[in-house]
This record gives C-alpha cells, sequence and structure tokens, in this order.
C-alpha cells in the first residue's frame, strides 16, 4: 500500500522513511540520485519505482560521493533534487556540501543516523549531530538542519527542506535517525504548503539571450573571496533571524529544563508528565532547526530556569551548542549513550531527580 | 570586398585573455570546443561541468553556463544536469588526473551508464595545475616531481589506457583518441570532437575524446620539443584513433 501512494485524503499508518520519500514527491522532487545504506534504503526503494512512474529522474548511482554531486548538477540547473543516506555514507559528502554552500546550490539531503563512529551499526544514535550542523567540509559555510520528532514532523518538514533550501540557496538537511525512519505512524498529507521559488535569476538553463552564468566557489583574488563569504553569513544570518523553530513544553515555571532533539523528545516529554504528576517544575526545550540553532530562545529561558539538563543519543554534542547559548549563567548537565535504543522515561526522571538533589 | 577567414569563436569570451602557459595545448583544445559549439549551433543550450585543475579555467573562456564540481566529480555533476534537463547540451572538459584518477569512479560510470553526455579529457601525463607530479597517465619512465627517476613499475604501476577503457563500455557510442602535434591532427580533432557533440544530439550515448597535449612547463621543455615527446613518446603508447563507433559497430 504504502509503496505506491502519493497524495491519500486519508490518514495512513507509515513508515518514517516511506513518509519522507513521499512527501519529497508531494514536494515536487524532480531528480532523485541514492546509494543504500541502512536505516534508510526504503526512501531510494520507493523512489525508484515512483520516479520513473511519474517520469521524473532517477539514478542509482555509484556511490555516495557521485549521488551528491548528481544531485549538485541537477539542483544547479534550478531542479527540486535530493538524495539520501546516513552516518558513514554521508561522510563522503562533506566535500560536496562545503562546495553546494559555496555556490549556493538549493540541494535536499535526508539524513537517517545509525550507529557510529566507522561502520557502527545500524541501530538508532544522534551521533551525527556534529556531522549535520558543523559539517566536515572545507572553509567558513553553514547549512539548514531540520530535526524532526515523529513521523508526521517527516513529512512537514521535508516539504520545508525543499521551500527553505530554494528560498535562500543553500544545501538543507533533514536529520532523522533509525528509529524515525523505520517507525510507523498516522500521517496526514497535505498539498505542499510552500510558494514555488523562481529560480530563474540564477539556474543554468543555457545562455540564450543573456550572458553565462557561472556557479563557482574558487576565486582567485583574496578580496573578492572575502566579500563572497561575507556574503554568505549575511544570508545566514536572515536565515537565523526568520527561520528558527523549536518546541517548548512547560517551561514557564520550569526550575529545570530538560533540552533533546528528534525522537527522543518523546521520552522526555513523558519524563516531564511524570514529574509534573510528583510535584516536580519541569519542562522540555526541543530545537526543530539545529541549525540555525534556537539560541536566543534558551538563552531567554536561562533567566528564568536554574538548571539545563541536556540529553541525546550520543556522547555529548548538542549540549555544547546548549552551553554556548547559556553562557554561564546556569548549570547545563548532560545525559547520554552512545547508540542503541531510547534513553528510557523512567532513566530521565530519575537523572532530573538526581539534577535535582546536586 | 573583403571576407573574413579567421574569428574568435562567438562561445569565447570576449573579455578574456587564457591564462595558460605559453605553448600549451589546452589553449588549442578550448578553441576547437568553442569552434564545434559554434558550429553545431550549441552555445545557448550548453551547460558544462567543470573539472578541478589547469582545465578548470575553461569557465573564464567559454560564453557558456558552468557549474564548477568538485575534483573528479564532472561527470557526475553532468549526470544531474543532463537528467534533470535532457533538452541540454551537457559537456565536460576534464584534466586526466581528473577524469582517470580521482574521477574514475565517476567517469567509468557516467560511460558504463550510457548517459548522453559528452567527455572530453586532456591527457597531459601529469597533474599541471599542481606542479607536475606523478598522474594515472604518466607514461613509464617519465620523471615528475613525485616521480624523480622516472615512473617504475614496482613503485607505481601502470599508466592507464583511458580510450581503450571506455571504448569497452556498453555504454559508450563514441570513443576515440586524438593528437594537436601537427596542422592535420588538429583538423582531425575537431572533426572528432565535432562527432562526439553530434553523437549527443542524437541521443546516442556516451561520448567521449581523449587528446593528448602538452604541458610545457612542467615537462620542461619547449612547445616544439613538447610536441616531438607527444609524437615519439606518447603516441606510441597512447595511440590516436577511434577505439568505438556505435555507428560502424556491427
Ligand atoms: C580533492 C582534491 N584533491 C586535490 C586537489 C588539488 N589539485 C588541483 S588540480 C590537481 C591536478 C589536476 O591534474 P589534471 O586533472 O591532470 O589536470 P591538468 O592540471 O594537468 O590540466 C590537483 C591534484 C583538489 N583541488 N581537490
Ligand atoms: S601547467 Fe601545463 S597544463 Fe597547465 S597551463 Fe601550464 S603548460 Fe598547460
Amino acid at each position: 500500500m504504502t509503496e505506491t501512494m502519493t497524495k491519500p485524503e486519508e490518514k495512513v499508518l507509515i513508515k518514517g522513511n516511506y513518509a519522507i520519500a513521499n512527501a519529497a514527491i508531494l514536494a515536487g522532487c524532480e531528480c532523485y540520485f541514492g546509494y543504500p545504506i541502512t536505516p534508510q534504503s526504503e526512501i531510494g526503494e520507493f523512489m525508484s519505482g515512483k520516479m520513473q512512474e511519474l517520469n521524473r529522474a532517477y539514478v542509482s548511482a555509484e556511490s555516495e560521493l557521485a549521488a551528491i554531486n548528481m544531485v549538485m548538477g541537477a539542483c544547479s540547473t534550478g531542479a527540486k533534487a535530493m538524495t539520501s543516506s546516513s552516518s558513514c555514507a554521508i561522510a563522503l559528502m562533506q566535500e560536496a556540501l562545503s562546495y553546494a554552500a559555496s555556490q549556493e546550490i538549493p540541494l535536499v539531503l535526508i539524513s537517517v543516523m545509525r550507529g557510529g563512529p566507522g561502520l557502527g551499526n545500524i541501530y538508532p544514535s544522534q551521533g551525527d549531530y556534529n556531522q549535520a550542523t558543523i559539517g566536515g567540509g572545507n572553509g567558513d559555510y553553514k547549512l539548514t538542519v531540520l530535526a524532526p520528532g515523529n513521523v508526521q514532523e517527516c513529512v512537514d518538514l521535508t516539504y520545508k527542506a525543499f521551500y527553505l533550501a530554494h528560498k535562500y540557496r543553500n544545501p538543507t538537511i533533514l536529520l532523522a535517525d533509525g528509529l524515525l525512519g523505520q517507525m510507523m505512524e498516522p500521517v496526514t498529507f497535505k498539498d505542499y504548503p510552500y510558494p514555488e521559488i523562481d529560480n530563474s535569476g540564477w539556474a543554468l538553463t543555457g545562455a540564450k539571450g543573456r550572458e553565462r552564468r557561472l556557479l563557482r566557489s574558487y576565486a582567485p583574488l583574496a578580496d573578492v573571496q572575502c566579500d563572497f563569504v561575507r556574503s554568505l553569513f549575511d544570508k545566514y544570518k536572515k536565515i537565523e533571524e526568520n527561520e528558527v523553530m523549536y518546541e517548548e513544553y512547560l517551561t514557564d515555571d520550569a526550575d529545570l529544563i530538560v533540552v533533546s532533539f528528534g525522537s527522543l523528545s518523546r521520552n522526555v516529554k513523558s519524563a516531564v508528565n511524570v514529574c509534573r504528576e510528583k510535584g516536580l517544575k519541569i519542562g522540555a526545550f526541543r530545537p526543530i532547526t539545529l541549525s540555525p540553532f534556537p539560541s536566543k530562545e534558551l538563552s531567554r529561558l536561562s533567566n528564568s530556569a536554574k538548571k539545563f539538563l541536556v540529553t541525546e543519543i550520543n556522547m555529548g554534542q548538542m549540549v555544547k551548542d546548549v552551553r554556548l547559548a547559556v553562557n554561564g549563567k546556569v548549570p547545563v548537565e548532560f545525559l547520554g549513550k552512545p547508540v542503541g535504543s531510547m534513553i528510557d522515561v523512567e532513566d530521565i526522571v530519575t537523572e532530573i531527580e538526581r539534577q535535582l538533589e546536586v | 570586398m573583403a571576407t573574413q577567414v579567421f574569428k574568435v569563436p562567438d562561445s569565447i569570451r570576449k573579455d578574456m585573455r587564457y591564462g595558460f602557459c605559453p605553448g600549451c595545448d589546452h589553449g588549442v583544445a578550448v578553441r576547437l570546443v568553442a569552434e564545434c559549439l559554434d558550429e553545431l549551433n550549441l552555445k545557448e543550450k550548453a551547460i558544462t561541468a567543470t573539472s578541478i585543475g589547469c582545465s578548470v579555467c575553461l569557465y573564464d573562456y567559454l560564453e557558456v553556463d558552468a557549474v564548477e564540481a568538485p575534483h573528479g566529480r564532472a561527470l557526475a555533476q553532468a549526470t544531474g544536469i543532463k537528467r534533470a534537463r535532457p533538452d541540454k547540451f551537457v559537456f565536460t572538459y576534464q584534466g586526466d588526473g581528473d577524469f582517470a584518477s580521482i574521477g574514475w569512479g565517476e567517469s567509468s560510470h557516467a560511460a558504463l551508464r550510457g548517459e548522453n553526455v559528452t567527455a572530453i579529457c586532456i591527457n597531459n601525463t601529469t597533474y599541471g595545475m599542481t606542479g607536475g607530479q606523478l598522474g594515472p597517465t604518466t607514461l613509464l619512465g617519465q620523471v615528475t616531481t613525485t616521480s624523480p627517476t622516472g615512473r617504475n613499475l614496482e613503485y607505481y604501476g601502470y599508466p592507464i589506457k583511458i580510450t581503450e577503457h571506455i571504448a569497452m563500455y556498453d555504454g559508450t557510442a563514441f570513443a576515440a583518441r586524438v593528437s594537436l602535434d601537427t596542422v592535420p591532427n588538429i583538423n582531425n580533432a575537431k572533426k572528432t570532437i565535432k562527432k562526439a557533440f553530434e553523437y549527443q544530439m542524437e541521443g546516442l550515448g556516451f561520448s567521449f575524446v581523449e587528446i593528448l597535449s602538452t604541458c610545457p612547463t612542467n615537462w620542461r621543455m619547449t612547445p616544439q620539443e613538447a610536441h616531438e615527446r607527444v609524437r615519439t613518446q606518447m603516441m606510441e603508447i597512447y595511440k590516436p584513433g577511434v577505439y568505438k563507433d556505435i555507428k560502424t559497430l556491427k
């Protein structure tokens, strides 16, 4: 059933990976290029059939190096294009992501995290927060990174990823994890809710009736490169001013705020509810845009909360951004584990209670 | 009445001067590409994904839309362009290091898939831009900055015969090797490039031209000596000719 859907009228029960793929189709993705890796292979499998059926472009690329560069080629013509992959394979794409940021190519990359480092394993992990938000490409650049917390958000943020990528001409990553990719939840597919962005001012279409266009990152003169990178950072500032997304839960009177992203936030919310029943003033904060990071909002909350507890399925990656945002005003503690599964609600509650005592 | 017998091709940018070293065959090759684009009326529908190396300068000289691919990835980007916009004319102009070393995976798979694009590869038996190091096509015995006593098998293995490989693939419609050492050979090179372009226009699959080319700077030779080397050493190993032509294949 799910394999053939485009826009079901009703709510459907669907796996995260299929939801993302179907949302990409509905967002008007014209080209998909990919290479298999668990836990996201269903995206490429779904796209292989659907794109051909719709007469859109699909290539089984020979590697992730090739896949991301194919996406760049397609996007350089103004097309909506994407690839999807995971962890060690996204490591192979870092060079291209730096080029694409510099050349302002609006590609979309779906990253469904697995365990690491190295080949790691296929269990859920959030170990690629740094890979997505900082990246391994060279030079000064920033990508836009969106992190869904449930399967419906996988759909909504896939739409948004295409929109933001083209609106700002900036490579955009949807950062999910193996749990979201493999989990089934009820989802509604609405129509793509964003305006189509006019690419006609920059896209490569052939130099007809105009000068030729060049999407380059190479600037032999130092001052030209300086001005160019500054203009990129003006753009990043605009993205930060306009596009930061986050979710707050019972933070108004909270003594301690638990910060988490992605699938783990579900358990955090449950833990907050358990604590509230016990009469503890606990709240939760979930960044939805990991880049730009909701630093201002966390800074604001650090005026009222006495402590933050950051929890992640990794050894402490986002916690650094929270500490930067809070800037020493109150303590920021960490609860994490590298890979394998969720951090249990009871474990989060226990840690909250321990943090309230110390 | 005066007739114009020689002009700068329309596909060459008017405000630019070649930055190639004096006597380098890149200049001749770029001009041939421009003349073919002109004669086939392709300038306005052409898009190129560039290579990293001395060939990257192509986008400074051609009045053609271009995206700058990372080193070796030109044919992956060309694939993306062509798949997104099949009505465009898509070509790459790559160094041999770009095409056959760091980009060998992307290059051969584009050919294998039969991508309907054209690749031109400049074989100058060295990494020119970085100062003349040993590359995949460096000849046995050739001295470079990273083969100070010459390419030997023990340390470096064999050089690659690019066109012979590309010709092997089912997706390749046309594969040929040409040289620029004499006027007749330059004329033949132009005809060959044009043919490769026409095969793409006819939708026949991957078309490929390897151009034996000089790097007088890194070879430490005069342009004349460099062409002599192309003739006496390179053409002995890298024999010019058409290695695959889908139209004459039975
Ligand atoms: C990933 C990467 N590795 C290395 C380089 C450095 N580099 C730039 S050009 C070049 C060699 C190009 O040689 P070739 O493709 O033979 O072209 P030529 O300069 O001879 O025309 C190298 C190694 C780079 N830019 N990117
Ligand atoms: S370094 Fe060699 S290949 Fe590059 S422009 Fe100079 S002569 Fe030509």
